[in-house]
């Protein structure tokens, strides 16, 4: 089985990755024109308070100094305090993180329900009327931009049919899978057009290909057939597809939680960079890239396991 | 009750917090010697029952009222007054301006004696800021952290005041609650203590839309900031209340007046230019588009809520020839290129821009709209690289003289870095500092107000009031003038 040394292999490249990624983001926060002080203090600043705010934060160092304290918070695994809200960053990542992953997750699930038997539906019935009414839906899900989506499911769902609560988080976790059902329906529904259409058009090249023909020949089960020579040829590239998409998706969480209200790390890590909050900044960007990279190792990993050949 | 606020707050200390959404609730959780009154203007009575200002202006001497305690029921004493203006006054704080006439101050049973460096009109309405609210000193100074800015975080985590709330449990980013305070000494007009509600629920819920819906939904009893284009059909709307609470907010452009930016001469340098731009912008009209003319005409660079404003006719009203035969005077007969940032994703400052761009084209004047951050504005702006910004202003003391210091004494920023200066407003601002004749002192302002709107370095927009939307089931909230959001009145009649 070469599976094993191959999940080493891509592990031992996520190192160089993250050095790779904490550099970027150390160099861009500083590129950014402004400086915590200004975006603090805004039209009130006077020289005294900036130059105060500065010495605070060793933001007066020298770049290559900040440098050196920044790997080596990292290296010690604390990753200093946020400059605006004056709290841990590893604390506010661990408020925050939870928050976008459950609502990541929950979108990706309802995404997969809706695309994958909706896909094949529309794949068997190729230009038929639920082909076409399929495609049709997904097409206005995948057009319509996410916050106007939003507003519609909570003026609908929430304040008129009062069956979901307009926006929050809640308290405890029922409550919150409660309060996130439309937020992560509204980022699930531009994924499952995307997933439906990407599988509909494989299954329907699987179907006509010659090794689906001759199992067809040797008498076996159309279920059977389906299932193992279809589906899982038809699913690499959609694993693939669904993989990258979950970059996305964390990253469309922003306009999301910020439309519901959602204390999740998406609306934290705009305001940080609005706010030039330099340590969670880089703090939160190196907690998504962990998220992505992590999410990108299962994609490898489950497309290896579909598909033996990439593994070698 | 619960309010829908836009954003969370950031640090709940008086002294080293730098923003409204900090400011504006603080009044809440911390106690101040002296409130300011509903409309913004005066002062009352708080933790201080009666106040006395020397001949000489140079002592105030205060009665603490009987009985106050913190809300952990531990009493207010002397030691916790001095410890908290003290602090307030450490120079190179943000607030600290307002208290910098702070020589020294001395407590003795109930009586609190503060010597001033130089009479100072504004002091008393100084103490209704919450830059000067009482803190407990034993506690704050139990807090973990070897410095005064460590202490403060640690403390601000779990603050304890004496206002008519007190802190309960804050979730970032989502809600902070607050509950009664059962040893606050204020009673209400029916006799009944204050605070009347069991407390208060802030909601942070950044999208306008949301807001209003969770109030239309009956999930929340307020919000904050309805955008003005929504106003009229809340107004409609039977199951609210849409207030519009009388504000200090006052809507500008600055420019830069420097004789050369980024290296090139610059027009703006020339107060007929100046003047032309004012004659040619439609304020009106921006009213109209901006805020569904829920705005009006400024009448002087600051707002008419703030003490001794003058001046009774909008400044500078549309004279499109006017403007033309000013910018041919100035030698710019066919006008000039220039630019304005505006802040990146604000509609109101977007529509500014793109109306002023229009009207300006008609003087012959090229605008180049630039859409920022706020960082990189601030940057600009204090470089002096910029050549002219969409700005707002709230004060925060029923004073005039915290926002003519930043707009008219150019030693504070320059008069909004725009590199403006009058020796004479200089003179004024400075003589007005220490000025106890109210009458005196009201004429200081009055020409300060002359100078600066005749040749200063913006173009005046215009002055919004605080739209906020409430249930109609809640009762006696208010925000002052200074954007106060004031709690201890409130109730929901069920």
């Amino acid at each position: 089985m070469l599976l094993v040394p191959y999940i080493f292999r891509r592990v031992l490249q996520l190192i160089p990755t993250f050095a790779f990624i904490i550099i970027v983001v150390f160099v861009l926060v500083r590129l950014l024109p402004g400086d915590p002080a200004s975006a603090i203090l805004g039209d009130r600043a006077i020289d005294a308070n900036v130059d105060r705010i500065n010495h605070e934060l060793g933001l007066d160092q020298p770049v290559f100094v900040q440098f050196l304290v920044f790997v080596k918070s990292i290296a010690t695994g604390n990753l200093g305090n946020s400059i605006v809200l004056k709290i841990p960053v590893a604390d506010l990542i661990a408020q925050r993180m939870p928050v976008t992953l459950m609502l990541t997750v929950m979108a990706a699930v309802i995404a997969l329900i809706l695309a994958l038997p909706l896909a094949f539906l529309a794949a068997l019935q190729r230009d038929k009327l639920a082909d076409n009414a399929i495609r049709g839906v997904f097409q206005v899900g995948l057009s319509m931009p996410v916050f106007y989506l939003g507003i519609i499911l909570l003026t609908v769902f929430g304040a008129k049919l009062g069956w979901f609560p307009v926006g929050g988080y809640g308290e405890g976790f029922l409550d919150h899978v409660h309060h996130l059902i439309l937020p992560a329906l509204t980022l699930a529904l531009s994924l499952a057009a995307i997933l439906m259409r990407n599988l509909r058009a494989a299954i329907i090249g699987v179907v006509g290909a010659e090794y689906v023909d001759f199992a067809r020949a040797k008498g076996l089960r159309p279920r059977l057939i389906m299932i193992r020579h279809v589906l899982r040829n038809a699913l690499i590239s959609t694993v693939t597809l669904f993989g990258l998409s979950i970059g996305t998706l964390l990253g469309g969480a922003v306009i999301t939680e910020t439309v519901f209200a959602i204390p999740g790390a998406g609306r934290l890590m705009i305001d940080s960079i609005y706010g030039r909050d330099y340590p969670v900044v880089q703090g939160m960007t190196l907690a998504l890239a962990v998220c992505v990279s992590l999410t990108f190792l299962l994609t490898d990993i489950a497309q290896a396991w579909l598909d033996p050949r990439v593994a070698r | 009750m619960t309010y829908a606020r836009y954003a969370d707050s950031l640090f709940l200390d008086p002294v080293l917090n730098d923003a409204n959404v900090d400011i504006w609730i603080l009044s809440n959780l911390y106690d101040t010697l002296l409130l300011p009154t509903d409309d913004g203007k005066g002062v009352q009575p708080g933790l201080a029952t009666e106040w006395k200002v020397s001949e000489d202006g140079l002592t105030v001497t205060l009665t603490l009222r009987d009985g106050i305690k913190f809300s952990d029921g531990s009493p207010i004493t002397g030691e916790d007054v001095k410890f908290s203006l003290e602090r307030a006054a450490v120079p190179d704080t943000t607030w600290q301006f307002l208290v910098a006439s702070i020589a020294s101050i001395a407590t003795e049973g109930k009586t609190v004696t503060i010597t001033l460096a130089h009479p100072d009109p504004a002091f008393i309405s100084a103490l209704t800021v919450f830059n000067t609210a009482i803190m407990p000193k034993a506690l704050f100074e139990a807090e973990a952290g070897a410095t005064d800015a460590d202490k403060a975080k640690a403390f601000a985590e779990h603050p304890v005041g004496s206002g008519p709330f007190m802190f309960a449990s804050w979730e970032r980013g989502s809600t902070m609650k607050l509950v009664k305070n059962p040893y606050y000494w204020d009673k209400g007009e029916d006799g009944q203590p204050l605070p009347y509600l069991d407390g208060v629920t802030f909601e942070v819920i950044p999208d306008d839309a949301t807001r209003i819906l969770r109030l239309q939904s009956g999930e929340v009893d307020g919000a904050e900031l309805i955008p003005y284009a929504r106003v009229d059909e809340l107004k409609a709307d039977d199951k609210l209340n849409m207030e519009m609470y009388p504000s200090t907010r006052v809507q500008y452009i600055s420019m830069n007046v420097r004789p050369q930016v980024n290296g090139a001469d610059n027009p703006l340098s020339n107060p007929k230019v100046r003047q032309a731009l004012n004659y040619a912008t439609n304020k009106e009209a921006i009213i109209q588009i901006v805020t569904h003319g829920v705005g009006t005409q400024l009448t002087s660079f600051m707002s008419s809520a703030t003490p001794m404003h003058t001046g009774t006719a909008p400044l500078y009203p549309y004279d499109l020839e006017k403007a033309k035969a000013l910018m041919a005077e100035a030698g710019f007969p066919n006008g000039f290129s220039t630019s304005l940032l505006v802040l990146a994703g604000n509609q109101d400052e977007i529509g500014i821009g793109t109306a002023v761009q229009q009207m300006w084209a008609a003087i012959g004047v090229k605008l180049e709209l630039q859409q920022v951050d706020n960082a990189t504005r601030t940057q600009q702006y204090r470089d002096g690289t910029m050549n002219m910004r969409v700005a707002a202003w709230t004060d925060d003391i029923a004073d005039p003289n915290e926002i003519t210091s930043y707009f008219a004494y150019s030693p504070t920023i320059d008069a909004l870095h725009s590199g403006w200066k009058s020796e004479e407003a200089d003179k004024l601002y400075v003589a007005s500092q220490s000025e106890i004749d109210p009458a005196k002192r009201a004429e200081e302002y009055a020409r300060i107000q002359e100078i600066f709107n005749a040749e200063g370095p913006t173009v005046p927009l215009y002055e919004t009031p605080y739209p906020v939307a409430l249930s109609k089931t809640t009762m006696g909230f208010n925000q002052i003038p200074l954007g106060n959001n004031i709690f201890r009145a409130a109730w929901l009649d069920k």
